[in-house]
């Protein structure tokens, strides 16, 4: 049975939490972890409501989550690409366009591979990936806080709690995979989500904490506050270690990627039936054009509107549980 | 060959027998006349005991008193002589061959449409001599034989249970290959067994004549680098397995057994964790795990790093290196997959040598090819440093061997393309082939994903004996 369990549905749709939150642009507050945090509970509690009705979508709602899912993949592959000039892939920023593809064909070809394998066996990965991935995002931060100014903390930022709201929602990529496949999960669906939106608050509470007192001197200079962070990592005197950081980001790369084209792919066989050999290779095309008509343009406001949409459709496209609907 | 009834004429049955065997010297047909009856005992030359025959069968037959006719004196043997413990009754030619090539002595008599066989096997077979691919210092020293019913006696020493169940059937159209299920029935779901059956019954194989020929028959189909069923040549192992509520295939011929399902973790557990203290135990398990991922990633990480991300080195350390490799006339990934080339090479010609010839192997690999490419700057010396370890460290868990030498090529050439970003790549893919991996619904990667906190015991540490004696595991937990 492709079922899965709570701690497989979290590490799933963290790494892809934890993607977004390395990818990160713009200067970052005190401010924009409050907001990501209030952000994260009101989407718990919508998925709590969501869970109680059951967990599956109607058709309309399975496509709009297909059309969703094509935007997220292309969003992430292009923050990938956004993200090259700070982090270095060996021919990426040398090959222009040329190495922006063959960066995004390695990965889409990897994508390919695992969704083939089915939700089971990348969620069973994604339990290490994740695991190893916070494991090394730790090192590579614990080890910025030799660097660390603590009084950044409180530095305040430039946008109110509402404007930071408005863009952590932006920075959740794994709402729309949340919805689809928590009808997957073994067991009490409500736990799930518990755990999930504990498990995102959490590490994006960690994240946030380390970045803003290494980064927070230089905000105004930096266009990504957690890469910045883990290149200031420096416990040596003569030796970085942030190369090490970008074994962190390819592993969640890919298996944000994947998450997005197996969501694409379930929700296309379940919109087309028939349409089963070449769904995978479909949604992740779609998701490589998706990126290259979103180029160089600045989406965080789109993103945030999608993943609003994202939120709401769920309890509303929910279909109707036997339980529920017997009384 | 058709399933013909042996015919009640003696002569006529004698000479359908040399038509089907086509006169083989090695059937040997030996015709006398006893309790005034003729008779003919048939065997195979080599098959038998000579000594046992002549005192079990030929002694105690020459003296039977006159008999009325054949059945009484089947009727005789049968109920006033002991010949032999395994006496079973033979219908048909195809079951006469069967029983001839397989030991057994079988009396035909004038006027009987059926046959008496005696067991009296008496063929040359190796000793129970100590394993050589698993080693152990504090355990048995017993390993598996090439005779099955060897094997199958090794198990029932171990485990004098009733709940032990040996199912012997046979395999190979040609080969008529002597196939042992074993299992705990109170361990092992009916469903499983019959699941393992079916696979079973799907080989048509005219011959089976190593594990490899039945594994594939009860491994998942889709592409898996690594293997879901696990081999052991040694009882002691094999019945910490069928405890564990494991399933296990002895193939008559070959001195392994096939376990189903096997697991990762078990890769890096041997007999003797259990007999060192704890703490030693769990050391030399994070070693094992080290050396695993050393010797996939050693020489990938080196070449990347030196090529791609020099500022993980201290400064020291990267003006070695650059010192190094300044000499050398090849890139580093072209030298890297040179040396490992001839370290393959040179492990192969030792495999498949006589022995004798090994030890020259030996000198001119090490002394002459080593000593000689980096005299004259081929290689250069951290490189070679750098694989040797590498090389060691899959030696360190030799039934993942094939994968380690075929992942620390792909690692290498990912990280010389690509760097650490080519590393992860492949990492990811690997990963995800590792958590496909599984067997009748056992998780490869169990306990680790999916995760089970009961099985960390005996993973991530080795837990005291008498903690794991009260955790009453069975590998039916990691069903999924």
């Amino acid at each position: 049975m492709n079922s899965i369990s709570k701690y497989q549905f979290t590490a799933l749709l963290l790494i892809t939490e934890l993607f977004c939150l390395c990818c990160c642009m713009g200067s970052v507050s005190v401010t924009t972890l409050l907001g990501i945090l209030a952000g994260t509970a009101i989407q718990y509690l919508v998925f709590v409501g969501f869970a109680v009705q059951g967990g599956t979508l109607k058709k309309w709602a399975e496509f709009f989550y297909l059309v969703y899912a094509v935007f997220c993949g292309g969003a992430l592959l292009n923050s990938l690409w956004q993200t090259s000039s700070e982090i270095y892939i060996p021919y990426e920023e040398s090959g222009g366009v040329m190495g922006s593809i063959m960066v995004a064909g390695l990965i889409a070809l990897v994508c390919l591979y695992a969704s083939s394998t089915g939700i089971k066996s990348v969620s069973r990965a994604a339990v290490i990936a994740a695991f190893l991935a916070l494991t090394c995002l730790l090192v590579d931060l614990i080890s910025a806080v030799f660097n660390a100014d603590w009084e950044n903390v409180t530095r305040s930022g430039r946008q109110g709690l509402l404007g930071e709201l408005f863009r952590g929602f932006g920075l959740s990529g794994s709402l729309g995979g949340a919805a689809v496949w928590l009808g997957k999960v073994r067991g009490d669906k409500c736990r799930a989500a518990t755990v999930f939106f504990t498990a995102k608050a959490a590490a994006a509470a960690a994240v946030f904490l380390t970045v803003l007192p290494v980064a927070g001197g230089i905000m105004t200079l930096t266009e990504h506050p957690v890469i910045t962070a883990a290149q200031l990592s420096q416990p040596f005197e003569a030796q970085r270690i942030d190369s090490i950081f970008l074994v962190v980001f390819s592993v969640l790369a890919v298996f944000s990627v994947t998450l997005q084209v197996m969501t694409g792919a379930y929700l296309l066989e379940a919109i087309i039936p028939r349409f089963q050999r070449w769904r995978s290779l479909t949604v992740t095309a779609m998701m490589i054009g998706a990126a290259f008509i979103i180029g160089s343009r600045e989406l965080s406001g789109l993103r945030a509107c999608a993943a609003f949409a994202a939120l709401i459709v769920a309890p509303l496209g929910a279909k109707r549980s036997a339980a529920e609907s017997s009384g | 060959m058709e399933k013909k009834q042996l015919l009640s004429s003696l002569d006529r049955s004698i000479d359908e027998i040399r038509r089907i065997s086509g006169g083989s010297s090695d059937v040997l047909i030996n015709r006398f006349v006893t309790g005034g009856i003729h008779c003919a005992l048939l065997c195979c030359e080599g098959m038998v005991s000579t000594s046992v025959i002549t005192e079990l069968i030929f002694e105690p037959i020459t003296d039977i008193p006159q008999q009325k006719d054949a059945h009484r004196l089947f009727h005789h043997i049968n109920e006033e002589l002991l010949l032999s413990t395994d006496r079973p009754e033979v219908g048909d030619y195809d079951e006469l061959f069967r029983l001839m090539n397989s030991g057994f002595a079988v009396l035909l008599a004038e006027g009987m449409d059926y046959g008496l066989a005696f067991g009296v096997q008496g063929y040359n077979t190796r000793g129970v001599q100590e394993p050589l691919g698993e080693g152990n210092i504090m355990g048995a020293h017993e390993g598996f034989t090439e005779t099955v019913r060897t094997n199958m006696s090794q198990i029932r020493r171990r485990i004098k249970s009733p709940e032990l169940v040996m199912e012997l059937s046979k395999k190979g159209d040609k080969s008529g290959t002597d196939i042992c299920l074993c299992y705990m029935k109170d361990r092992v779901p009916k469903a499983l067994m019959e699941k393992i059956r079916r696979s079973l019954d799907d080989v048509e194989l005219e011959a089976i004549l190593t594990t490899g020929y039945l594994r594939p028959f009860v491994e998942n189909g889709s592409f898996e680098l690594f293997d879901s069923t696990g081999t052991t040549e040694r009882p002691d192992v094999l019945s910490s397995k069928l405890i564990e509520g494991r399933v296990a295939l002895l193939v008559d011929g070959v001195p392994y057994a096939i376990v189903i399902p096997h697991l990762f973790c078990e890769s890096f557990q041997t007999l003797d964790d259990y007999a060192y203290k704890p703490y030693y135990a769990t050391f030399i398990r994070w070693l094992k795990y080290a050396a695993f991922l050393a010797a996939v990633l050693l020489p990938s990480f080196y070449v990347a790093i030196v090529m791609y991300h020099p500022e993980l080195l201290n400064s020291t350390l990267f003006m070695l290196l650059v010192e190094a490799e300044k000499k050398a006339p090849l890139s580093i990934v072209t030298e890297a997959v040179f040396v490992l080339l001839m370290y393959e090479i040179i492990r192969e010609a030792g495999v498949r040598l006589p022995k004798p010839v090994g030890g020259a192997v030996s000198i001119i690999s090490g002394l002459i090819i080593g000593d000689a490419a980096v005299n004259s700057g081929l290689v250069s010396t951290p490189l070679l440093t750098m694989t040797a370890l590498a090389v060691l460290g899959g030696l360190v868990v030799p039934e993942l061997n094939p994968q380690v030498t075929v992942l620390r090529f792909a690692f290498l050439a990912a990280g010389g393309a690509l760097g650490l970003f080519g590393i992860s790549l492949l990492a990811c893919a690997v990963l995800v082939n590792i958590c496909a991996t599984e067997d009748y619904g056992f998780p490869y990667m169990a306990p680790l994903s999916p995760f089970r906190k009961k099985g960390m015991g005996d993973t991530a540490v080795r837990s005291g004996i008498k903690k794991l004696q009260n955790r009453g595991f069975t590998v039916e937990e990691y069903h999924e």
